[in-house]
């Protein structure tokens, strides 16, 4: 009964509100906060109400606790001790040994080199064909149902499988890719993709661009489909041509989406090594190695204090990574908003 | 009616309590928990038919066979083995042994096994493999994985050659000749990736055979690695010409799977592999039985060659609550038509002396590996250091520097330096 009472109030507003931004909470909800023209009012706030809320999110964040940070800083300690499977009698604690080991390694620079490679080179090209399939798929057309089903269906495939079927279609010799090639008369002689570091990086880049092409494709067509047509038909009427309609309607009113959808990618490809793993295991002669997939060959060499080390640095990377990142989007959409008010 | 609910809720927890209890009720009846490695549906299920065997001879032992995939099943021993419970007799191999007993998770069963009759019907590999340097018997092997030549004959013939190449330079001149790219053919199924290393040194090994610490196929006789021996220098030599001349281009990224694949389709005249592609090379449809046959293992200059014998068995977690039941599991593995078996049908080397009369293993591919057995003057068998608790390190490494060397970013001679660094340093540091 009480509970219905605190919450009786602002329900109202937030109903009406969700409904705009549904598909996609953050997306559609400045622009309609624009034309509302006024923020919903926040509901006072009691210790008691801070009671009922920290009660409910306890069982999630007890949860959370439990089976997410308790082992991972029971992990992290390994990062500061000599922990080798290979003798795990003496497991004593050596400051930061391990990060000068992960740091002073011959294979860093090159390993993070790709690793900003292998991030930016594969999510451009999923960015702009995901966002191209997206605004396609928009459009009503017989089957668009089948179609999309048949465009996300990638996503289903685990990341190693999709690794060993690319490593066998990219084979010089028994591979379909270079059939393909030299059927259509682009090459005279097949080409070692797996064999050359750089081929090989490129291979691995466009298994990765197939397989996540499919979720942009899919949170933008979610994003898409929240802008009220009457926009389209406002703008119509106006007279703008379709680049005008995709950079001055399209593309601000999913900004938010678009920034939080890059940020997810870049976090998961960077964490993705299992496609790498199935399709080069990092050669040849370790040049294909990312952050991740280095850490894995060195768990497999027993040294978990130096993986645990890197796995460390791999987590404040992402994490400055991700604070400018919400920095910079944040800004632009609030200079915008202040922008429009005024 | 709630309170029959609940009585019926504490019997359910009881009996799910004393199922869980490995000795089980009051008949004496004892359950090992016994866990496998290298796991595949095929020997799974021969396993299980192994232990139903087993348990028909002993109604008072059961066994529980767990097999996690393959691909993580050392990690998930190893996690098990941690935990101090719930293993009693496992599958050992000669790359875990070192860092398991290390960690002193295994059990020593050399007190337990001295006397075993069965010592004398084991070949001398077998007994070999089962001490470690300090006569500690951490497992009972029971199979080796030897090398072979796979070769195929009616490519041999139309080069113009009467008979396998029997070492390594007759190999780079067959397989170079039948090497034609336009025509897709290749002469050697040349291994670049994951286990280029292990190729290098079977060649090595065959330059300074007659040089090398029988006990260490990693050392020569006066104490230094292998790879500062100036033969080491001329094998690797001819074995990269082999890469160069009668290898398909993209070999750098080949691993166990292309080159079986390669062999198996036709595409390559020659493989070096492990007995167990017999199998697999057996059902291709692109190659018939009477296009290919196995070589023994090639030579070096001095007409010898090294058998690596990598090699795998049985063994008892130390924390083990069934020390005798599973000793008697192994004894039993280890023995008679239960080993037998178990080596035909995973197409390995027999541990038993008596299996090379069994004419399974005198004919067709297999006879190979009797030549090779029945001279083991020719075809040294030489333990590789595979126990040592830097083995994945050295190969992860020594394959990653065999394909600098393919992509000409290295070369032969400071592989080779750099190699016998390594391990000179490593055999320094004591461990």
């Amino acid at each position: 009964m009480e509970e219905r009472q605190l919450r009786g109030q602002p329900d109202v507003t937030l109903s009406t509100h969700q409904q705009v931004e549904r598909p996609s909470p953050e997306g559609g909800a400045r622009p309609a906060r624009k034309s509302a023209g006024r923020r919903p009012r926040k509901p006072e706030f009691t210790a008691r109400r801070g009671l009922v809320i920290a009660g409910y999110m306890a069982p999630a964040a007890l949860f959370v606790a439990a089976f997410v940070y308790y082992p991972m800083v029971r992990g992290s300690q390994m990062a500061f001790r000599h922990w080798n499977l290979t003798d795990l009698t003496d497991t004593s604690w050596v400051g930061l040994d391990n990060f000068r080991a992960v740091l002073e390694d011959p294979a860093w620079p090159t390993i993070l080199g790709n690793t900003a490679l292998w991030v930016i080179a594969s999510l451009v090209p999923q960015f702009v064909i995901g966002f191209a399939i997206a605004l396609w798929l928009r459009r009503n057309f017989r089957f668009r149902g089948l179609y999309q089903a048949l465009i996300f269906f990638p996503w289903a495939i685990s990341g190693f499988l999709i690794g060993i079927l690319f490593r066998w279609m990219f084979n010089s010799e028994f591979g379909v890719v270079n059939d393909l090639l030299q059927k259509a008369g682009l090459i005279d002689h097949p080409i070692a993709w797996l064999a050359e570091p750089r081929m090989a990086m490129l291979a691995i880049i466009v298994a990765n661009v197939w397989y996540g092409v499919t979720f942009f494709a899919i949170m933008i067509l979610a994003a898409l489909q929240s802008i009220p047509d009457d926009v389209y038909e406002a703008a119509q009427l106006d007279g703008a041509g379709k680049a005008r309609t995709l950079f001055q309607i399209t593309i601000p009113y999913i900004r938010t989406t678009l920034a939080l959808t890059v940020l997810l990618r870049v976090i998961w490809i960077f964490n993705f090594p299992d496609l790498i793993f199935g399709m080069t295991g990092g050669g040849p002669n370790n040049e294909t190695h990312i952050l991740t997939t280095w850490m894995i060959t060195i768990t497999q060499q027993g040294d978990y204090g130096k993986a645990s080390a890197l796995g460390l640095v791999v987590v404040a990377l992402l994490l400055v990574f991700s604070v400018f990142h919400l920095m910079a989007t944040r800004e632009k959409a609030t200079r915008e908003e202040k922008g429009a008010r005024s | 009616m709630r309170t029959g609910k609940a009585t019926l809720a504490l019997g359910i927890a009881a009996a799910m309590l004393m199922a869980g209890c490995s000795t089980g009720p009051s008949d004496g009846t004892v359950t090992l928990q016994m866990v496998e490695s290298l796991t595949n549906p095929a020997r799974t299920k021969l396993l299980k038919e192994l232990i139903a065997e087993f348990e028909q001879k002993h109604p008072k032992i059961k066994v529980n066979l767990v097999s996690p995939p393959t691909n993580q099943a050392d990690q998930k021993i190893q996690q098990m083995l941690q935990s101090g419970n719930g293993v009693d007799a496992l599958e050992v191999r000669d790359t875990t042994v070192g860092p398991w007993s290390t960690n002193k998770w295994l059990y020593d069963m050399s007190k337990d096994l001295k006397g075993w009759s069965g010592w004398k019907n084991l070949t001398e590999n077998a007994v070999h493999a089962s001490q470690d340097v300090h006569r500690k018997t951490y497992f009972v092997p029971y199979g080796f994985y030897g090398l072979s030549l796979f070769y195929r004959t009616d490519l041999v013939e139309k080069a113009g050659f009467k008979k396998p190449p029997a070492n390594w330079a007759e190999l780079l001149e067959q397989a170079a000749r039948i090497q034609n790219k336009d025509k897709r053919q290749y002469g050697y199924a040349f291994r670049g990736g994951a286990g280029a290393g292990n190729n290098v040194v079977a060649a090595i090994e065959a330059y300074v055979a007659d040089t090398i610490d029988p006990g260490n196929g990693y050392k020569l006789i006066d104490g230094t690695s292998i790879f500062a021996a100036p033969q080491a220098l001329d094998a690797l030599d001819t074995y990269f010409k082999l890469f160069k001349k009668a290898s398909p281009p993209s070999s750098v990224a080949w691993g166990y799977p292309e080159m079986v694949e390669g062999f198996s389709n036709g595409s390559t005249a020659f493989l070096l592999q492990d007995p167990e592609v017999i199998a697999t090379v057996g059902q291709s449809k692109a190659i018939k039985k009477d296009q290919w046959s196995t070589a023994p293992l090639l030579t070096g200059p001095t007409g010898k060659a090294v058998q690596p014998l990598a090699t795998a068995g049985w063994g008892i977690a130390k924390a083990a609550k069934h020390k005798p039941e599973a000793l008697e599991l192994i004894k039993f593995l280890s023995q008679g038509e239960a080993s037998t078996t178990f080596t035909k049908e995973n197409s390995l080397v027999p541990i038993l002396k008596k299996a090379s009369e069994d004419d399974f293993y005198k004919t067709g591919p297999w006879a190979s590996y009797v030549t090779m057995t029945a001279h083991p003057d020719v075809y040294v068998a030489v333990p590789q250091p595979r126990d040592v608790p830097w083995w994945s390190e050295w190969s992860q490494k020594s394959d990653a520097e065999v394909q600098r060397v393919l992509l000409g970013k290295m070369s032969p001679k400071e592989l080779l330096a750099g190699w016998d660094k390594y391990w000179t340093e490593k055999w320094k540091s004591g461990s």
